[in-house]
């Protein structure tokens, strides 16, 4: 349809950006392969500038694909204050040109974003126990939400429940493991929707495993979720907990 | 056909575009038929950090009439909108608000919110 119609007639149907935002410029100094389709980029910003963020903000990448510049967010990895670099980390999504279009980078390549964006934050740890739900690469913000918790004066309990296809999913689970042992008050589930001939932990659908754990055999209402994943799993792990009494601030999530 | 207005709170000249509902999605951000799918389709750029996604607040708009062509608010949309500074009772994301016909006009907004920096 080119049925546009503006009263500054001489306008063309050029895009003009109504509240311009900063771009960045960032190089892609070092790309990690987790698994075959699970990557981190880790960026630098030229002369030494960091990017003020807070954890489990994101970042959107402006990526020429055919001839136009999508947007697409990708969630912070890393840290604040975690030298110069910016870590995303992504999966290779069949059907997603900006993903495609990011793993056809290199060292090296220079990157255009904006942000940091977003709400799922979390900027001081409630005295109640915390839950964090990451599914697959949703764990990306809630890695730094997490550091952020535990670097904290709450001492109140935190406990990650990590759902993944199988055990070469599970991202950073060196990191969680080591937070484990360092740790008290912090916990680390992993559980695999499909699990290999050798594992012996949790498994199964993610949302059943919720129900059982915090709403049918459970009579506690007082925790905080955090929850990250891909799809329609988040909204239906919102409305579980939050149907089961759970404060609707309580529940606090990110779907992608 | 429909029709949607849209003001800007920093004074810029206000577009008006007329469209077909039936051919939506006009691009691939946003829900099809939205505000932003309808905007972004002809030409007429609105901020949508998330990709459209319903993951931030930065398409936020303020409905100023003809609510009533758009679809209902989702939970999700609501939780977003819910940590928007500037909220008003006719809040929408751009991203989610689907017009089903009519004429909608909408301001956006001055300032670009939830970047926190």
């Amino acid at each position: 349809m080119s049925d546009l119609t503006t009263h500054a007639e001489t306008e063309t149907a050029s895009a003009v950006p109504s509240r311009p935002q900063a771009v960045y410029e960032a190089t892609i100094e070092r790309i990690f392969a987790h698994t075959p389709d699970t990557r981190s980029f880790f960026l630098r910003l030229p002369d030494g500038r960091r990017l003020s963020f807070k954890p489990g903000q994101f970042i959107s990448l402006l990526l020429p694909v055919a001839g136009e510049t999508l947007t697409r967010p990708y969630s912070i990895a890393s840290s604040p204050g975690e030298g110069n670099l910016l870590e995303i980390c992504l999966n290779l999504v069949p059907a997603g040109p900006g993903s495609h279009c990011l793993f056809a980078r290199g060292l090296g390549d220079v990157l255009r974003f904006t942000g940091p964006w977003g709400t799922f934050v979390l900027d001081q740890p409630p005295e109640a126990e915390c839950v964090f739900i990451a599914d697959g690469t949703g764990i990306a913000p809630i890695r730094p939400i997490i550091r952020h918790a535990l670097a904290s004066e709450q001492r109140s309990p935190l406990h990650l429940l990590y759902s993944a296809p199988r055990e070469g999913d599970l991202l950073y689970r060196e990191e969680w493991e080591a937070y484990a042992r360092d740790y008290r008050r912090f916990t680390f589930e992993p559980l695999l929707s499909d699990p290999s001939g050798g594992w012996f932990g949790l498994c199964g659908p993610l949302v059943a495993y919720v129900e059982r754990r915090y709403v049918s055999q459970d009579n506690d209402r007082s925790r905080y979720f955090y929850i990250c994943g891909v799809g329609q799993q988040v909204t239906q792990l919102r409305d579980l907990l939050r149907r089961a009494g759970y404060q609707r601030r309580a529940v606090q999530y990110e779907k992608w | 056909m429909a029709k949607l207005r849209v003001l800007y709170e920093t004074g810029e000249p206000e577009r008006v575009i007329e469209f077909d509902p039936a051919q939506a999605p006009f691009q691939h951000d946003g829900q099809p038929g939205s505000i932003l799918d309808v905007l972004l389709g002809h030409g007429v750029s609105l901020e949508h950090a998330c990709g459209g996604n319903c993951a931030c607040t930065t398409c936020h708009v303020i409905v100023k009439s003809g609510m009533a062509h758009l679809c209902e608010n989702s939970e999700t949309e609501d939780d977003l909108l819910d940590k928007a500074p500037g909220l008003t009772p006719t809040s929408r994301l751009g991203c989610q608000a689907i017009i089903d016909g009519g004429e909608v006009v909408v301001l956006i907004p001055r300032y670009t919110i939830n970047q926190q920096v």
